[in-house]
């Protein structure tokens, strides 16, 4: 397959503007004039080929280089040194409602907006009705854009950039706007562009998406190319970085704590129970990763345990704990309860937890939302209900994940004959 | 580096670009588009009360014989409309230059097009200006087919203007005294150009200093055309063509050298 895009090489330098002059008067008084003229490389050597009709990821932490590679390839900015070359009429997506001027009605943001993406009037006129319906603003098309909300600005922005009809769309880290709805059908949308043979290139932090969708990925690090690979490839080794970096982050923070407590003779005093009107209520929720120690962010098909802390002011005999969970797009994934579960909980008095523990968690890599809940014995009292408070991140492990949600873990065989 | 060719094919863009400053220009105001023909009347009007009345300033005959004491007021007007267009093209273009510097860091345009829609706007003002100056001639009918020389007389001087504007507007970008000192060098200009004075009342250095002005050439061509009733000379011709390839020429090359990489700072 040809490549749409074809990265040489490519280095991009930036000045650094701190000391530089910004009057003429500094400019002539100023004696050391190369003394200011610091060089940032956000950019190195940087070679990668993207196939027409792919779509495909660049990941990496915050400043590494991804967003410049991105302006770069939309030749916005000119690299210092290599070249790209681009097969295709690019359009980009760097931030929405770009140019939109707030005293103008949504109607001829449209028009302004589609234009600066390179698109002529008569494209324009045929595809304004979709444009509107698909942003949902139809009521407010012939008011200011300054009245609407900020939810709406962005939705009227994304619906004119994929309705461009570009050959190769650039999209740095805006698909994560608006609502539930509004993201599936962003979805829906680049799905449907992708089957056109549409080439996307995005700049993404959400792993499932790069995983999900992406055929492709590379992954930057301070500028400098890590690996290019599938999908899934990057994904992988990229969350195994992260993971061991943030592992390591939390035990020198814990050995730091610890030396603290060592030293510090206070004991630590536990304040006074706030008012509490319910006979129980979830204090706080951890999560256990598989050495049994607190972690931020759970692994696909390791071990976790959630842990609910309650703090009960009464005894309270038997009651229901539960949990429910939801993906990042508000998909309910599933949910139970120990009664369900058949669990008898006991007594509760005092401080406590309960457990929830998965030997090999079956959830694809993803953000996830938790809701937890206490109720009393027959299920008709509810003590306290934490409803989506807790986030649940759950990351790649070194084997590759599969498609969705849930990792359904059935077993395949093969058999012959009819 | 932008070829003209290339700013051509975004025709669209640079039509609503223009089509924006228009429509959000006097939007919210009651007398809207009414501001754009008060403006310039109320200029014209305190020349004409301290020049021409207050310091007693003369005209010469009007090209049809008509007025052989001169009309001051038409006369001032004819160089207004002419500084209007060389001012304004040179504001427009520093402001757009900087106003678009959100849209270009997020999409790829020539960096041409905000500032061509720009003069365009003040084009369309300056022809506006014309017509009403031209409705007052016809209403003393003074005027002759050489009216139709006002259309080479502004190609000419948009091109001498845009050229200065596209090398302000990227030099703005660095170093923002740019804006503040043109603020000051376009009313030395102003007056170093003969608008609110006739050139004829000027001798010595001053004169030479005076006849040296690329303005001088098209405020007095401007003139000529338009109340006088005479063709321009051909050295005001030469002036006029000479700095506007000049102006265009040096400022299109040094805008495509500089503005990439200016476009990184915005």
């Amino acid at each position: 397959m040809a490549n749409a895009i074809e990265v040489d090489h490519v280095s991009k330098e930036f000045r650094l503007q701190k000391d530089r002059a910004h009057s003429l008067k500094e400019l002539i008084t100023r004696r050391d004039r190369n003394a200011g003229t610091d060089r940032f490389k956000a950019l190195t050597d940087v070679s990668l080929e993207i196939p027409e009709g792919a779509m495909y990821a660049l990941v990496g932490h915050n400043g590494s280089g991804k967003s410049t590679l991105l302006r770069c390839i939309a030749s916005i900015y000119r690299p210092t040194s290599g070249s790209v070359r681009v097969d295709g009429r690019i359009s980009t997506l760097l931030e929405l409602g770009a140019g939109f001027h707030p005293d103008l009605t949504g109607r001829e943001n449209v028009y302004m907006n589609a234009t600066i993406l390179g698109m002529g009037r008569k494209q324009i006129d045929r595809v304004y009705d979709d444009i509107v319906a698909f942003a949902g603003v139809e009521e407010f098309i012939d008011s200011p854009v300054k009245i609407y909300s900020s939810g709406m600005f962005v939705r009227l922005g994304f619906s004119v950039a994929v309705h461009v009809d570009p050959e190769i769309l650039i999209i740095d880290e805006v698909i994560a706007v608006g609502d539930a709805e509004f993201q599936r059908k962003c979805f829906d949308h680049l799905y449907g562009l992708r089957k056109r043979g549409v080439t996307i290139v995005v700049v993404t932090h959400g792993i499932g998406t790069v995983e999900t969708m992406c055929d492709g990925a590379a992954w930057l690090d301070h500028g400098v190319l890590q690996m290019t690979g599938t999908g899934p490839e990057v994904a992988a080794a990229y969350m195994e970085r992260v993971n061991a970096a943030e592992r390591a982050e939390r035990e020198a923070a814990e050995a730091a704590a610890a030396a603290e407590a060592a030293t510090s003779a206070t004991p630590l005093t536990s304040g006074v129970a706030a008012a509490q009107l319910e006979d129980v209520r979830i204090d706080r929720v951890e999560l256990l990763g598989s050495d049994g120690t607190p972690t931020s962010f759970a692994v696909h098909r390791e071990p976790l345990t959630v842990r609910i802390w309650y703090r009960a002011v009464r005894p309270v005999p038997q009651p229901v704990v539960g949990v429910a969970l939801y993906s990042s797009t508000q998909v309910h994934v599933t949910g139970t309860n120990t009664k369900i579960d058949g669990v008898d909980t006991g007594t509760l008095d005092g401080d406590g937890h309960i457990d929830l523990s998965f030997d090999e968690l079956p959830l694809t890599p993803g953000d996830y939302e938790l809701t937890v809940a206490i109720d009393d014995r027959y299920e008709q009292h509810n003590f306290d209900r934490r409803e989506r408070e807790y986030h649940l991140t759950v990351r790649a492990g070194g084997r590759q994940a599969p498609e969705g949600l849930m990792d359904l873990r059935g077993r395949w065989s093969a058999g012959s004959g009819r | 580096m932008s070829t003209p060719a290339q700013v051509w094919s975004y025709r669209t863009l640079i039509a609503n670009l223009a089509q924006r400053d228009l429509k959000a220009r006097y939007k919210r105001s009651l007398l809207g588009w009414l501001w754009s023909l008060l403006n310039p009347a109320a200029t014209l009007g305190i020349y004409t009360l301290v020049f021409g009345v207050f310091l007693e300033g003369t005209a010469p005959g009007t090209g049809d014989g008509d007025h052989p004491a001169g009309i001051f007021a038409l006369y001032l007007f004819c160089a207004l409309v002419v500084w209007n267009l060389f001012s304004g093209t040179i504001n427009t273009s520093i402001d757009a230059f900087r106003g678009a510097g959100q849209l270009l860091t997020r999409t790829y345009f020539p960096p041409e097009c905000p500032m061509v829609a720009g003069l365009a706007t003040v084009l369309l003002q300056a022809l506006l200006e014309a017509a009403i100056l031209m409705f007052f001639m016809v209403l003393i009918t003074n005027v002759s087919w050489t009216a139709i020389l006002i259309l080479p007389i502004f190609a000419l001087l948009s091109c001498f203007a845009f050229g200065l504007g596209l090398v302000l507007a990227v030099l703005n970008i660095r170093y923002r005294d740019v804006a503040y000192l043109m603020g000051i060098l376009l009313q030395v200009w102003f007056y170093a150009t003969p608008i609110v004075y006739n050139i004829d009342q000027v001798e010595g250095v001053a004169r030479t200093f005076i006849d040296a002005n690329p303005m001088t050439a098209f405020a007095y061509a401007m003139r000529q055309a338009v109340y006088s009733l005479d063709t321009p000379t051909a050295t005001n011709w030469l002036v006029m063509v000479v700095s506007a390839a000049a102006s265009l020429l040096i400022g299109w090359t040094l805008f495509s050298r500089l503005a990439p990489r200016v476009i990184e700072e915005l």
